[in-house]
């Protein structure tokens, strides 16, 4: 070799075409380096970003809701649910299916065999936590949507499972216990009605909430009740942390100063649960006293409710049959939703407030209060009161009333008992005993007017104008949802909606409460408790206080008309003198230099009155011209002596014995320490439960129980209205229920007073 | 066998290039590793590794590559030996078994193979370079190499079955092949690849591929459009890495990508990505240069060698080095399917570093044993 020797050289052109190859390859992996690292690299780092920047929400724990008395109606428990994350499981299909059949051991949930496109299908069917699925299905379908999201497996194990799990599950990756708040309402079902219960964000307000920084498959909001109407003061702001993660998801570090979760406030309701308690068992064992005395299942409803008239604070709203609210802590299960919304009794409606109802009887209190305030009767004028009365319908003045056409027995309650008919009735009354006896007979004639008797009655109008001054026909105000406003009729709205010209008959019965007229419970506890308290009608309210979560009490104002609820703050002016204003928690943006257009302040608690109808000129006058009718523009008060006429009269209906509506049930058969006064009612009624039984036909129409009375007389604290749906007579049913509910009353605060309390 | 010895022609820009090529890569390994326990002792092996392998260059450098063709029956025998072994008794949970573990070394027999194979066909061709280059000339390269090749596509592993068929290639063209064979045979492989192709598109499987080959390719040319996130995550993690790094890179030990682990096998087969993303570009590009520089010096002395039988190897070596390497890229830039292929000198890999510093040191012996014209 020490030849030199070119042979075995490779050909020049060979070299140097390799060359270019490499240049060639070379540059391209260059400038595809250059693409990435040079002109696409702002699209790349934002991907880098969005790989390890996470938006972490801590939940704001939900406010807490007290009765009056610091009882808890509603709180927040730690709920203990195994998950599995399916990125963090072992790689070994052994492996997994092991911990599978080891946690299925322990729970008795179903590890799942092979996982089929079936079997997928069946399990995407199932809520989270619903059993049902295997755990294998629930992996496999976390897997294919968010492999990082943990997946529920068991939910609301118990404290001792979650340990065990938690000490296993150092040997089992992916497998964690997740704590989750859940909502507990330890009274359940006996203040359901009050308190409402949470569900999910639904799909259609998902947007606005997740503007507000919650998390639509975590948090939840009011459904009913306090939980919806307050939701805004319960819900606080949940707390947002952004933080640098690595692949596996663990977090590093916060990128950006983490803002804190302000939990909700604390809710304190006007509710005495001991009061609520005995009211909610009157109530039962009332019912089933009489469907056993009937031996049928008669009176399937009824609603109590117990109010202080002289503040408005609700003590007790029993809406039966009621639902079991903690049944849907964690999740709304659907057998148990259909099964409330189907039962014919409504149980998920508070019927207090969302039952329009004929008040019967207990509607003469707007009748008594306009005939006297109006003059149609004196004070001691006595009316004639036989058993029925011949009455004219005539649907114009001029119409000419022909016996055996148009005329028509209007009966009283006494006319036929057990099947003596008592063509004498009441004989003759004066206006008190009118009201205490609930004569009828007198009522049509105070309310239609009658003969030279009672030249003019007090007409539609004016008997509208009384109504709406007692509180009928318009929402209360009340802090919940679903009220409704009742019907107080008027020949306009007769014609509009059922196309027929008023009539003096429509007149008749409007005068005690039947006809067209309807309202809800709460509307006829409101006319008991205004007539009360002097005239002065209180805003009812079931909220007393609201309170941070250091107790100190909140001043918070309500407007019933949008739910919206406004917080005020206490600022210090720049000329050093205190300014307030009022913002609305839902929408900071929104404040108010004063408190809120029609708004009224809920906390610390203040009585809030509608309106004292001795002072405030409500009632309009009327001039009617050939039966046209229109307000003149003039407005009066209702006298004082008109309202304590009426007091009066339902003081008799306790002491008149023994005719008045309550003298027994109030003296022989529930005696109370204190003087009370009240109104029965026994309203006809004819629905679809009592028309599909044929009972709608004239004169055996079923009724509905009503009784409302106060106490004490001369200075009433409690205001109590019972309501029994097809519960018969008012004054035998529904007035021991009263008498019952007061009784308790009585003896709480006299307990409360050993006690040293208020 | 130290005759002819010049340490006057030793490359040291070589040598240069590889050790800073080996520093830059370990320093990027400490990087990726960070913060990883299980792969923390990583560093420190491969800084031996690489000490080893310094001291190996200047070992094989001295001997005479030539002795080696003495040699050429026994290394064949004995890798085909390692080869078959592996291939026998490799059922193990990888579906691949590459590893012959030696104590505390995983020793690859597949690396060393490629070395083998060019070294057997630096003796065939430096026997037949007085022959024409007729298919028979072509057969007897083939048969040589075909007895490696066909063993490690039994393991499978089909990219180091292409790197060794493009240094037969190569080094085919580099002696001579003819250019209506490399038609032929261009036009063979083309019709291979295309129906590799067109039968994994109808999900056909082919024998001595594994499914996630045949995807991978079918993937790379027909993006699925119901692939899942996993069969391109880690390339999709390789780009967000490299474009994120920008100009300069977000700095050495800072890179989210890498540091946070989203970026996967980044110690190896995609620690291109982790120095273009803390080093950007300016780091990524000298790395490609790096390698290009190695490549370039190869060939150089394959130029200069004094037989058939040094410019075959240094060519070899070029050619393992350089496509190694630009495959490597390639699929860290997502311009070449997903090989399993390390970067060259950079990537952490005690067998893969020591086969290439020999193979430097057998170029550093062709260097040191060039014609002798200049005296």
């Amino acid at each position: 070799m020490s030849v030199p020797n070119q042979k075995h050289q490779t050909g020049r052109w060979r070299t140097w075409l390799v060359y270019a190859v490499v240049v060639a390859v070379a540059g391209s992996m260059l400038f595809r380096l250059g693409s990435l690292q040079l002109v696409e690299s702002p699209s790349w780092v934002a991907q880098a970003v969005e790989n390890y920047r996470s938006e972490v929400s801590e939940p704001a724990p939900r406010g807490i809701i007290y009765d009056r008395n610091g009882y808890i109606l509603a709180r927040n428990i730690a709920s203990y649910n195994i998950v599995i994350t399916p990125a963090y499981l072992p790689d070994d299909d052994a492996d997994i299916q092991h911990i599978y059949r080891e946690i299925s051991q322990l729970t008795g949930t179903p590890a799942g065999g092979p996982v089929t496109e079936e079997s997928l299908e069946n399990a995407k069917l199932f809520a989270a936590c619903a059993p049902g699925p295997s755990i294998a299905d629930m992996v496999a379908l976390g897997d294919s949507l968010a492999p990082f999201t943990p997946v529920k497996i068991v939910c609301n194990i118990g404290a001792e499972l979650a340990r065990a799990i938690r000490e296993r599950s150092v040997d089992w990756p992916g497998v964690a216990v997740e704590i989750e708040p859940v909502r507990d309402y330890p009274t359940g079902s006996l203040t359901a009605n009050v308190v409402g219960f949470l569900g999910p964000i639904p799909a259609s307000l998902k947007d606005t909430y997740e503007e507000k920084g919650y998390i639509a498959n975590r948090d939840k909001i009011g459904y009913a009740g306090i939980e919806t109407s307050m939701d805004d003061v319960l819900m606080g702001r949940n707390g947002l942390r952004v933080v640098q993660v690595d692949v596996a998801g663990e977090e590093l570090r916060n990128l950006e100063p983490p803002l804190e979760p302000r939990s909700g406030l604390n809710i304190v309701t006007t509710i005495d649960t001991r009061l609520q308690q005995v009211t909610e068992a009157t109530l039962k064992d009332e019912i089933d006293i009489w469907n056993d005395w009937f031996n049928e299942l008669r009176i399937s409803s009824g609603v109590v409710i117990a109010m202080n008239p002289k503040t408005g604070e609700v003590l007790a709203m029993v809406s039966y049959p009621s639902y079991e609210n903690n049944r849907f802590a964690r999740f709304i299960p659907s057998y148990y939703y259909d099964q409330l919304a189907q039962d014919p009794r409504h149980p998920l409606v508070n019927n207090a407030i969302s039952a329009e109802l004929a008040p019967g009887s207990t509607f003469k209190l707007s009748t008594a209060t306009g005939a006297i305030n109006e003059g149609v009767i004196k004070l001691g004028q006595i009316v004639q009161t036989p058993g029925r009365l011949l009455l004219c319908e005539q649907f114009s003045p001029n119409d000419p009333c022909i016996e055996g056409r148009n005329m028509r027995p209007f009966v009283d309650w006494v006319y036929e008992r057990d099947g003596v008919i008592n063509e004498a009735g009441f004989g003759s009354l004066d206006f008190l005993h009118c009201i205490a006896y609930s004569s009828n007979v007198c009522f049509y004639k105070l309310g239609g007017g009658y003969k030279d008797e009672i030249a003019e009655g007090l007409g539609i109008f004016r008997l509208g104008e009384y109504a709406h001054a007692l509180g009928y026909g318009a929402r209360s105000g009340i802090q919940l949802p679903g009220e409704e406003d009742g019907l107080v009729p008027s020949p306009q709205w007769k014609r509009i909606n059922t196309g027929e010209n008023w009539s003096t008959g429509d007149t008749y019965i409007a005068s005690v409460g039947q006809g067209y007229v309807l309202s809800t419970p709460l509307q006829v506890l409101m006319s008991g408790a205004m007539v009360a308290n002097y005239g002065k009608l209180m805003q009812p309210t079931v909220i007393r206080e609201i309170q941070d979560d250091e107790g100190r009490v909140i001043p918070v104002w309500f407007d019933p008309n949008t739910f919206s609820l406004y917080r005020a703050y206490d600022l210090a002016g720049e000329d050093g003198r205190m300014g307030r204003v009022w913002v609305n928690l839902a929408d900071e943006t929104e404040t108010y230099s004063l408190p809120p257009p029609d708004s009224y302040q809920i906390s610390p608690f203040t009585p809030t009155m509608k309106w004292d109808a001795t002072v405030e000129p409500l009632i309009r006058e009327w001039s009617c011209d050939a039966g046209y009718c229109d307000p003149t523009g003039n407005v009066k008060t209702i006298q004082p002596s008109s309202i304590e006429a009426v007091r009066n009269g339902t003081r008799l209906a306790v002491t008149s014995n023994p005719l008045g509506t309550l003298y027994r049930v109030f003296n022989e058969l529930f005696p109370l320490p204190v003087a009370a006064a009240g109104k029965t009612g026994t309203a006809e009624y004819c629905d679809d439960v009592a028309r599909a039984l044929q009972k709608c036909d004239f004169g055996k129409w079923p009724t509905h129980a009503w009784t409302l009375a106060y106490a004490p007389f001369e200075d009433p604290e409690i205001a109590v209205l019972a309501f029994a749906y097809n519960g018969g007579e008012g004054g035998s049913v529904a007035a021991p229920i009263v008498a019952r509910v007061m009784q308790a009353y009585f003896e709480l605060k006299a307990i409360d007073l050993a006690q040293g309390g208020e | 066998m130290l005759r002819n010895i010049s340490w006057r022609y030793f490359d040291f820009w070589l040598l240069g290039a590889v050790v800073f090529a080996v520093a830059f890569g370990t320093t990027m390994i400490r990087s990726a590793v960070a913060g990883n326990e299980v792969l923390l002792p990583l560093v420190n092996r491969q800084i031996y590794f690489a000490l080893a392998g310094i001291i190996l260059i200047f070992i094989v450098g001295a001997i005479d590559y030539r002795y080696w063709m003495a040699l050429h029956r026994l290394m064949y025998i004995a890798i085909l030996i390692a080869l078959l072994t592996l291939t026998g008794f490799g059922q193990t949970a990888f579906g691949a078994q590459r590893w012959f573990q030696v104590g505390v070394l995983f020793l690859q027999p597949t690396e060393f193979a490629k070395i083998v194979a060019i070294l057997v066909l630096a003796r065939y061709f430096q026997a037949t370079q007085d022959r024409p280059r007729d298919l028979r000339w072509l057969i007897g390269a083939g048969a040589w190499a075909s007895g490696i090749i066909l063993l490690i596509l039994l393991q499978p592993n089909l990219s180091n079955v292409v790197v060794l068929s493009v240094i037969l290639g190569a080094l085919l063209w580099f002696n001579g092949l003819q250019v209506k064979h490399v038609l032929v045979f261009g036009a063979i492989g083309s019709l291979v690849f295309a129906s590799v192709v067109v039968l994994t598109y109808y999900n056909i499987r082919i024998p001595f591929m594994q499914e996630y080959q045949q995807d991978r390719i079918a993937n790379f040319i027909l993006p699925d459009p119901n692939a899942t996130f996993g069969a391109t995550y880690n390339v999709q993690q390789a780009l967000i890495a490299i474009g994120s790094g920008g100009a300069l890179g977000q700095g050495y030990g800072h890179g989210t990508q890498t540091q946070l682990r989203f970026l996967k096998v980044r110690h190896t087969d995609f620690i291109f990505s982790a120095i273009s993303e803390e080093f950007g570009f300016a780091g990524a590009a000298l790395a490609l240069i790096i390698i290009v520089v190695i490549a370039w010096r190869c060939m150089r002395a394959a130029q200069k060698a004094r037989d058939v039988a040094g410019m075959t190897i240094a060519y070899g070596v070029a050619t393992l080095i350089f496509f190694q390497g630009m495959v490597n890229i390639g699929v860290n830039l997502n311009i070449v399917p997903v090989s399993g292929l390390p970067l060259p000198f950079f990537s952490y890999g005690g067998s893969g570093l020591t086969s290439l510093m020999l193979s430097v040191g057998l170029v550093e012996s062709v260097a040191m044993r060039i014609r002798q014209l200049e005296f």
